[in-house]
């Protein structure tokens, strides 16, 4: 799945930022470990306030290096997430497919990171844990009403449709993925997803502003759009959250 | 009796100092001081005077010095020649209610001192700790004090302590004494003598701690160690052959200390430790000369870390206090469950997963009990990750207790607002960071800005953590060593260093992953040597952390505590700032599904008013509540002490970024807010002192003895008073779904999408009707009625902008002119009082009876002629024989009304019950919501209230009340100072000075019809007066219609009289105003006289600006 060639090729690489944001126990952690390592484990290593890692990812015409943070998961690091998504080119955002609420949470961080983040980020919204929830067919969502034993794995647990958060990242144009980071399903797709959904020209110079016109058009909409924030989030690459 | 010398303390001490009233972020010096000697918050400096203490000299070099302990004449001879002998040291002795505390360092906390001083950490002696050469002696641990008899002009005190048993002799074995202090203290007779005098009174209170003193010292390993002589494994049985275990020394004692013993040459430290302690005193006891500087520099021996950690911090002092907590915390909340413990959980399995003592259950047990016990003491801290590494490190030295108060002092002290909710301490000193990188390395700076790495993604593990994270642990605890000794400044200087140490490297890094391995590879040889090429084996023998620590307190020694304190000043606006419009981001976006109906800036605002509203009565809480304690306490002070006094010390609870805040209204909270989003929220006649309120009557007492403060002490701030009116106590119950009393901001946002979302007049007028649906039967009762159109008037009585007029109404209430747009607005009110009044007729008309047998009758009711719009109002303003008597009680309380029953026993007739069964007080009668529908539809009048007028009184973001109003961004400013005079005038709200909402006379009709609809009481007791001349025309055996043309005929007389008679209340209401405003010209003393003043003298305009939810 995961790309994890370290030798280097002649091909053109180029890093790319990434942040991870989500409830916490949704999986963050473990999608990272499973794309970085190829392993599933409890968490050992501590978390104090958001971890790093790099990873490579093999594309045809070039390679991606991922220079992943995968934040901290309790809720009130949430605001220190400003310091970790600045200037990144993309996000996985993640959500527990047996858990309405982070599906909530994970909206919140879409809006956030729209609003907020470098204009031109590329989001990936990832639904985890689909493991536990094997081969229900999206017919078969409706009617697991009970589900209270979300731990059972062979029960069927899922509680939010592939439906719902489909169309929801649809409309917000959002790449859209479930996974497992137990199996590792799925996981190497997203990462390659991404970085076939960075564009070229922001690839090319990662530090500038160099996100194109349309971006540039995008963030000048988004400062109208939203007043809370007197124009600061998007002043400026250098300036960003005071963090 | 200690409350009162408190008191008469504070007269010298605390005098004004312009400067910390100036800076809302200054300490208190109360503050200062405690932080100076790590004294727990109890404390309080009650006397200073400099001194000069003399120790005797140690005994290595001066072997004849007489054994200490025992009893000796001091005379001119003996003093000198002591003098000789021993070491002097010169600084401020201080006394607490609890504590003798000597430092060597500026502590001077008298007003004369420059604050700077205060809070300089390294004074005169320079780089040894927060409290220099000294001591911080617990008054339980003097066990003498005697005047020595010397020179007149010296006044000298010999102070003998114990650790709370007898000294060993050389005939019983024994820890040894600690030494005799010696203390001259050096100003008039009579500071001595008061000073003196202090610490008797001290001293006596000090008995009943020594069993506390005894029971600490139990857990001291220096007790253990110290009982003979040095010994690495101290006996384990006494002389007389009882066996004696050591002290709980952490983990470490159980699965080994981390690090090689030998290597970190343990026993040569802990016989150095066994010198100093045995010459120096240990735990209560111990003086500070600079050896135990030195001593804790090079690292603090295993069975010694914790015990020093624990002095060093303060949080020995804090344990002392209340010995037995942690155990009575972990008993009192056994067996509970709470999110923290959930969290706290998670994490224990990895905390320090590589050392042994975490793969067992008794440290995973330890760990846990520990963190429990701090997120039940604290909960609004609760647990944040992070402690869960600080804490496994700090149990491997230290038993759980000892444990538990350093968590209390690092989460309280020395690392203030690092893990609460918003963690807005961890922001600010990242921020503080940068700064300092960029003061003192702008080279690797302006590489770091040009690269893009932000470097508080890689440095704030460092500090969140206390670098246990990121370094070797043996090279972590040295760190912490320093740190508990000097205070945060050390964490700085170690960050600052490591930069520089790796600054060539770091030079090279081009991105967030290259720096990160450059500080990664460099921690991982911290333990190699730092010149492994150099011919000098002694050069050779430095390893890259002895030049990491060398670099950090010689290179960096400029990085002062109060170089971080005002770094910290100057930057934590700007944090909290940042903070708080996330979390408004945030909140806004998960308001629940309602509040799409409303745009963002309404969310916007509501948050900001809710907010706004909240923060404001919780720093007048505590404001009124420090000042009555004040009060209580310096009873004779004079005022201008007391606003000193409590302006100095900021209160900064409640604002969002610092934790935990209120997010909960309660009703008068809810009125306060009301009152700035809605004009008819806003009372008419603001408190009285007749007012039976106790909260006012306290309130008003308050003023009078403190007339001269400029002080707002209302208790609505420097907004205006809200009303209190059963329209307001419904929606308040409406909206507080989950039926706590207690809205939350998704409630207020919920209960206000449908007014001001839909705009869709059916369900604004079914809304309403719920309203008084109060069993949700779909039935409004006779007195569901009756409120509503007593609603109705109140909520127009100060018009209505019901968007048919196209300009909008606020400028024509702003302005006191009636342009041409007022006079159109006169006529509005008329519409509106008439339609009101014809309302109520048709209500009754209408009806339908509770019973069906009624129905019939009922049939007869409806079948009369609807009133017209121009009769009704002149019933209404008839105010002839309206009763005057029950107005005022009934003013106050609009539930004190009577009850339907009440109301009903004067005048029930049978005819009535014939002839109209609907106004028959005795048979129910009731309306349904289409009925309701139809009776305003039929009105054009209140068709367009409930199709605009209702949702467009309700001022959101688009149409905000003037600021002053609703905001009253002049509290915010002051960072909670109360001692703020009232906003700018008012206009719109109080056109007539205090009390708000009267017209000033001469404004003709419109003030007048404001002035009868103002009275909302009045007017309730019209309409009652009016049901009953109803009936009493039925008892007559008129018809309706007779009776209405009846009144139509003399209502214009009428309606005049009342006009003047309101006319005069409007002045005698201004005339009783006005003088004490200008007895008073900093105003704003209450709520409604806000309004009058437009600006004052006070320095209030000069406090920077920091709008709390607003960006
Ligand atoms: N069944 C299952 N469990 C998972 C999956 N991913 C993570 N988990 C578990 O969910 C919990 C939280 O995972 P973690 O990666 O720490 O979440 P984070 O807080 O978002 O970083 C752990 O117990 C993981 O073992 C998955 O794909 N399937
Ligand atoms: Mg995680």
């Amino acid at each position: 799945m995961a790309d994890s060639t370290t030798a280097s090729a002649p091909k053109p690489s180029s890093s790319v930022k990434l942040v991870l944001l989500g409830e916490a126990a949704v999986g963050k952690s473990s999608l990272v470990l499973r794309f970085v390592n190829n392993d599933f484990q409890p968490n050992k290593e501590p978390t104090i306030g958001a971890a790093f890692l790099t990873q490579k990812c093999q594309l045809p015409n070039r390679i991606i290096k991922f220079e992943i943070w995968d934040t901290a998961g309790q809720e009130r690091f949430a605001s220190l997430a400003p310091m970790y998504y600045r200037n990144a080119q993309a996000a996985l955002v993640v959500y527990d497919i047996t858990k309405p609420s982070s599906l909530v949470k994970a909206k919140h961080w879409v809006a956030e990171l729209q609003r907020q983040a470098s204009p031109g980020i590329v989001i990936a919204l990832v639904g985890n844990k689909l493991d536990l929830c094997e081969d229900d067919g999206p017919e078969q969502d409706q009617q697991d009403g009970e589900g209270v034993d979300e731990q059972q794995e062979d029960e069927v647990a899922r509680k939010v449709s592939t439906e719902e958060a489909k169309a929801y990242a649809e409309e917000e144009s959002l790449l859209f993925f479930e996974t497992s980071a137990k199996t590792g399903h799925n996981v190497g797709e997203v990462f390659t997803a991404i970085a076939n959904g960075i564009p070229e020209a922001s690839l090319k110079g990662p530090k500038g502003a160099g996100a194109g016109t349309q971006s540039a058009i995008s963030a000048a909409q988004d400062s109208t759009r939203v007043n809370l924030n007197a124009g600061n989030g998007n002043a400026g690459p250098k300036e960003g959250c005071a963090c | 009796m200690f409350q009162a010398l408190i008191g008469k303390a504070q007269q010298f001490i605390d005098i004004p100092n312009p400067l910390a009233s100036s800076n809302a972020d200054r300490p208190s010096k109360a503050q200062l001081f405690r932080h100076q000697f790590r004294l727990p918050d109890s404390q309080s400096p009650l006397f200073e005077i400099t001194a000069e203490v003399t120790l005797p000299k140690s005994k290595k070099q001066s072997p004849s010095t007489p054994k200490s302990g025992q009893p000796k004449s001091w005379d001119k001879s003996n003093w000198d020649q002591d003098r000789e002998k021993g070491t002097h040291y010169l600084g401020q002795l201080h006394l607490s209610e609890q504590f003798l505390c000597f430092s060597t360092v500026n502590t001077s906390f008298v007003s004369t001192a420059s604050t700077s001083a205060s809070t300089a950490f390294n004074g005169r002696t320079n780089g040894t700790g927060p409290s220099g050469n000294g001591f911080t002696l617990p008054l339980c641990a003097v066990r003498r004090v005697e005047r020595l008899h010397t020179q007149s002009y010296m006044f000298a005190l010999s102070i003998t302590t114990w650790n709370g048993s007898d000294a060993g002799t050389d005939a019983k074995p024994g820890a040894p004494a600690p030494p005799k202090l010696t203390i001259q203290l050096e100003g008039s007779r009579q500071q001595c003598e008061r000073f003196c005098d202090g610490l008797k009174r001290g001293l006596r209170q000090g008995i009943k701690e020594v069993e506390k003193m005894r029971t600490v010292g139990r857990d001291c390993y220096s007790e253990y160690f110290l009982y003979d002589e040095f010994d690495m494994k101290p006996s384990p049985t006494l002389p007389n052959g009882t066996s004696r275990t050591p002290p709980d020394t952490g983990l470490g004692s159980i699965f080994k200390y981390p690090g090689n013993p030998r290597k970190l040459r343990d026993r040569s430290k802990m016989r150095l430790w066994h010198e100093y302690l045995k010459e120096n005193g240990r735990n209560a006891t111990l003086v500070r000369q600079p050896d135990f500087h030195r001593l804790i520099r090079v690292g603090l021996p295993n069975l010694l870390r914790g015990e020093i950690w624990e002095l060093a911090s303060g949080a020995y002092f804090l344990r002392l206090q209340k010995p037995n907590l942690y155990k009575e915390t972990l008993a009192k909340y056994e067996g509970q469950e709470s999110l923290a413990i959930d969290e706290i959980e998670k994490d224990l399995n990895r905390s320090l997963p590589e050392y042994a003592g975490y793969q067992s259950e008794e440290g995973i047990g330890r760990l846990r009990r520990v963190l429990t016990a701090y997120s039940w003491e604290n909960p609004e801290v609760g647990y944040c990750q992070a402690m869960n590494i600080v804490v496994a490190a700090l149990l491997i030295y230290l038993s759980e207790p000892q444990a538990f108060y350093i968590l209390s002092v690092l989460c309280d002290r020395l690392l203030p607002g690092y893990y609460s909710t918003t963690m807005y301490g961890t922001l600010l000193d990242q921020k503080v960071f940068e700064s300092l990188v960029e003061k003192t390395m702008p080279i690797l700076w302006e590489h770091l800005s040009s690269n893009d790495v932000q470097l508080s993604v890689v440095s704030l593990p460092w500090f969140l953590s206390l670098y246990i994270n990121s370094m070797p642990l043996i090279f972590a605890f040295r760190v912490l060593d320093v740190f508990f000794l000097e205070g945060p400044r050390v964490l700085f200087q170690i960050g600052l260093a490591i930069l520089r140490i790796n600054g060539e490297e770091l030079l090279e890094a081009a991105d967030d992953g290259a720096f990160i391995s450059v500080l990664k590879t460099y921690f991982a040889h911290l333990g190699d040597s730092a010149h492994p090429k150099s011919e000098n084996p002694k050069h050779r023998a430095i390893t890259n952390f002895q030049a990491l620590m060398v670099t950090a307190f010689k290179e960096f020694e400029g990085i002062t505590q109060s170089a971080i304190l005002e770094q910290r000043s100057k930057h934590k606006a700007a944090i909290l700032e940042n903070i708080e419009s996330f979390a408004k981001r945030t909140s806004i976006r998960n308001l629940g599904p309602e509040s799409k109906k409303l745009s963002t800036n309404d969310l916007g605002f509501l948050y900001d008013r809710f907010f706004t509203v909240l923060y404001e009565r919780e720093q007048r809480a505590k404001l009124l509540q420090e000042e009555s304690d004040r009060k209580k306490k310096a009873a004779k002070q004079k005022a201008s002490d007391i606003v000193h006094g409590a302006s100095g010390n900021a209160p900064e609870i409640g604002r969002v970024a610092l934790g935990p805040s209120p997010s909960q209204m309660d009703y008068d909270a809810f009125r306060e807010f009301l009152a700035g989003v809605a004009r008819w929220a806003v009372t008419d006649s603001p408190s009285s002192p007749t007012k039976d309120d106790s909260a006012h009557k306290s309130q008003n007492g308050y003023f009078h003895t403190l007339k001269a403060k400029p002080l707002n002490t209302s208790p609505w701030g420097s907004g205006p008073e809200p009303a209190d009116h059963d329209f307001m106590q419904r929606l308040f119950k409406k909206w507080d779904l989950e039926g706590g009393s207690a809205l939350t901001l998704q409630n207020v946002v919920s209960g206000l999408a449908p007014i001001k979302g839909n705009r869709d007049i059916m369900s604004s007028i079914a809304y309403f009707f719920e309203l008084y649906d109060d069993d949700a039967d779909g039935k409004v009762d006779r007195e569901g009625i009756l409120r509503m159109s007593e609603a109705l008037l109140f909520l127009s009585r100060r018009g209505v902008n019901d968007g048919l007029s196209s300009s909008p109404s606020m400028t024509s209430m702003n302005d006191g002119e009636l342009g041409p747009e007022g006079k159109r607005r006169e006529n509005k009110d008329e519409q509106f009082l008439s339609a009101v009044s014809a309302f109520i007729r048709r209500c009754f008309e209408y009806a339908d009876p509770d019973h069906p047998s009624r129905q019939a009758e009922d049939g007869v009711t409806s079948a009369m002629d609807k009133p017209t719009v121009q009769d009704t109002p002149a019933n209404l303003l008839d105010l002839e024989d309206a009763p005057q008597t029950p107005t005022d009680a009934a003013a106050n309380s609009p539930l004190s009304r009577p009850s339907p029953n009440a109301f009903g026993q004067s005048t029930p007739k049978p005819q009535a019950v014939a002839a109209n069964a609907a106004l028959d007080p005795s048979s129910p009668v009731h309306i349904t919501l289409p009925t309701f529908r139809m009776l305003v539809l039929a009105d054009e009048t209140l068709e367009s209230f409930f199709d605009s007028g209702f949702a467009n009184s309700f001022h959101l973001a688009d149409a905000p009340l003037p600021s002053s109003t609703v905001t009253s961004p002049s509290f915010l400013t002051h960072s909670g100072k109360l001692a703020t005079p009232g906003g700018p005038a008012i206009p719109a709200l109080s056109p007539g000075g205090a009390s708000a909402g009267v017209v000033p006379p001469g404004k003709g009709l419109r003030g007048m019809l404001d002035n009868i609809v103002t009275d909302g009481m009045r007017v309730a007791v019209e309409v009652r007066r009016r049901m009953d001349e109803a009936q009493k025309e039925i008892d007559r055996g008129g018809t309706t219609r007779g009776t209405e043309e009846d009144d139509d005929e003399d209502g214009d007389d009428h309606g005049r009289d009342l006009l003047e008679g309101a006319e005069a209340d409007a002045g005698a209401a201004s005339l009783k105003t006005e003088p004490s405003l200008l007895d008073e010209p900093v105003g704003g003393e209450a709520g409604g006289s806000a309004a009058a003043v437009p600006s004052t003298p006070g320095g209030t305009s000069d406090v920077e600006k920091t709008t709390m939810f607003e960006r």
